[in-house]
């Protein structure tokens, strides 16, 4: 499978995958005038966090070979790819009972800002050559390499 | 080889499913007493209407088409035999196996409280019948109590909220959720429910159902002396396994079956999984042991590398709690942190660097690492923050093949 992966070193916290992703997913357009950010159904997907030495760090959905989201998921929301690898977040089968969220050893996930009842997670751009995030990261930090694990 | 998987939820399913991804040529059958797959965690969704029981499939339509698995359904096991390695059906069919799982699950358990289970409308609430029951006889019904204000009974008052009933909920505990919630996290459902008309009795036990002639259901008498009329009582106050097809002194019962890191029971190609070993009925180890089993039923070993049962995520009246580890400092060698902020709530127990336990009620955001920390008993003593600002950050590290590890 292909993943996206992370040079932390090289992350300087300017966000730009992070303004990228909620860009990528706006109902209202893909481009950068049509971003409001006052407004709260734009959402990351991905998000930076800082370590106690204000190092930061990306947290971005691994989509694992051994998805925890996907084993406590109740419903059939979440599943795993078996050829593509992709864990995949599906809003209509959702039962927002948040196992997921709890679950996430990374803490990639949470709830959705407006309503509280779906979970934002990354899709990989639902397809696109490359994903927004990775194409507007200005010093290499994120990339996409096929990794050759599948469940 | 003869796979053969008794049950057909989140332990039974994930099984099959592993065993199909491991063999490709093995002949897989699955026998189930439910004549439908579906979610049992969500059958008050079904209560309150906003989902079918069709709705509740956590797999695809073609599941067993497409993996070529032979389902049995609305079937129940009857006897198993171990030594001839078969499994008499209830309409007398005869299966033999090469690996057997049982995966039978658990039923609800009707406690002895005086014509509790004489009366015709008391119902438990764990299969799709018990819903069925529920929305035949609920227009005849005004009101109802529900008994037992664990996680069960709160999904079933949350169920019933949407219909036109008069809802009461009776709890020994002095608080709802006493096993997931503090006194300060229960109390603000207590007061959201109350706010919507439940009626919340705690600290009292049922002690007498009231039935006339025809043994219909009148009322329940609680031990405050009170009578709450009632015409019907949804029992929620806990399950037991599903094992009467099981002879003494063949697979190993405790509190259900008994089984190794492997899923294997004491007898040999016997594996089990899920609430029918008794020990943490929750649908994350359910779908693990399954998993677990299927790898080794098919010969490739995998130990079981989760026994941590003690989480839970709620989400009631929109409001999101999860629960994991302890709820309370044992003594006062564990620290107990709190930050409030009008409803929201969040508590963390931390022992010698070590987090037991956590209530996040309101903003669960990212917290998949507090569940992490806790079950990993991961050191933070060197972590230089707030423990509520913890994150993955401060434990961040790739892997070669991109996956993220925890490094203290
Ligand atoms: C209302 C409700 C809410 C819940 N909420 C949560 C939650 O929020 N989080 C959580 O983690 N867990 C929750 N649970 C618990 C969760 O549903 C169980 O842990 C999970 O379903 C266990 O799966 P299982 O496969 O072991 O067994 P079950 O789901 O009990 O399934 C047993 C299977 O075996 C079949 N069967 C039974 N007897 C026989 C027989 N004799 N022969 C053949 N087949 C048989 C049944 O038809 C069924 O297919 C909830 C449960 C309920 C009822
Ligand atoms: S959400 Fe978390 S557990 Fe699920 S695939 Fe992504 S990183 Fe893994
Ligand atoms: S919130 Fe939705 S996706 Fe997450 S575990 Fe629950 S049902 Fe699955």
């Amino acid at each position: 499978m292909k993943r996206i992966k992370i040079k932390q070193d090289l992350c300087m916290a300017c966000m730009n995958c992070t303004i990228a992703c909620m860009a990528e997913h706006n109902e209202q357009g893909k481009g950068i005038f049509d971003l409001d950010l006052t407004d709260l159904k734009n959402e990351s997907r991905n998000h930076i966090s800082l370590d106690s030495q204000k190092k930061p760090a990306p947290i971005f959905c691994r989509h694992c070979d051994e998805p925890e989201c996907v084993f406590t998921c109740m419903s059939g929301a979440m599943t795993k790819d078996s050829e593509t690898g992709i864990v995949s977040y599906n809003e209509d089968k959702c039962s927002s009972c948040f196992m997921c969220v709890m679950s996430c050893p990374y803490g990639v996930l949470k709830t959705d800002e407006l309503r509280n009842s779906v979970v934002i997670k990354c899709d990989v751009c639902d397809g696109r050559e490359i994903p927004r995030c990775v194409e507007n990261c200005p010093t290499g930090c994120l990339y996409v390499e096929e990794v050759g694990v599948c469940l | 080889m003869k796979y053969l998987v008794l049950g057909a939820s989140a332990a039974g399913i994930n099984c099959a499913k592993t065993i199909r991804s491991l063999d490709k040529e093995g002949e897989i059958t699955v026998v189930s007493k439910d004549d439908k797959v579906y979610s049992r965690c969500m059958l008050h969704h079904v209560v309150s209407g906003s989902r079918t029981i069709e709705n509740l499939n956590f797999v695809s339509e073609d599941f067993f088409e497409k993996l070529d698995i032979h389902w049995m359904k609305g079937k129940n096991a009857k006897k198993l035999h171990i030594e001839d390695k078969k499994v008499v059906l209830d309409d007398e069919s005869i299966l033999s196996y090469d690996k057997l799982l049982i995966a039978t699950g658990a039923s609800s358990f009707i406690p002895p409280i005086k014509n509790l289970r004489e009366g015709n409308q008391v119902v438990g609430f764990r299969d799709a019948e018990d819903v069925e029951m529920i929305l035949q006889e609920y227009s005849h019904v005004k009101d109802i109590v529900v008994l037992g204000g664990g996680l069960v009974g709160i999904d079933v008052v949350s169920g019933l909220m949407a219909k036109k009933v008069n809802i009461s909920l009776v709890e020994f505990a002095d608080r709802i959720l006493p096993l997931q919630l503090d006194k300060r996290s229960a109390t603000t459902y207590e007061d959201l429910f109350k706010d919507n008309g439940v009626h919340i009795h705690t600290g009292v036990k049922a002690e007498e159902v009231l039935l006339d002639e025809s043994n219909n259901v009148k009322g329940l008498k609680i031990s405050s002396g009170e009578v709450i009329p009632c015409e019907m009582i949804i029992v929620a106050t806990g399950v037991r396994p599903n094992l009467s097809f099981i002879s003494e002194n063949t697979v190993n019962i405790d509190k259900g079956i008994v089984v190794d890191e492997y899923c294997a029971t004491n007898i040999a190609d016997v594996f089990a999984a899920g609430d029918v070993c008794g020990t943490h009925p929750i649908w994350p180890l359910a779908v693990k042991q399954g998993i677990t089993a299927g790898h080794n039923m098919v010969g490739k070993e995998k130990k079981l590398e989760d026994h941590f049962g003690f989480r839970n995520s709620l989400n009631f009246m929109d409001l999101q709690t999860v629960s994991i580890g302890i709820i309370e400092p044992v003594d006062d060698t564990y620290e107990e942190h709190i930050e409030e902020d009008g409803i929201e709530y969040k508590k963390i127990i931390v022992k010698d660097g070590i987090i037991q336990g956590a209530i996040l009620q309101g903003d669960i955001s990212y917290c998949g690492v507090i569940t992490t920390l806790i079950k990993n008993k991961v050191d933070i003593s060197k972590v230089n923050k707030n423990v509520f600002d913890i994150n993955y950050a401060d434990f961040f590290s790739v892997a070669e093949d991109g996956s993220y590890e925890y490094v203290v």
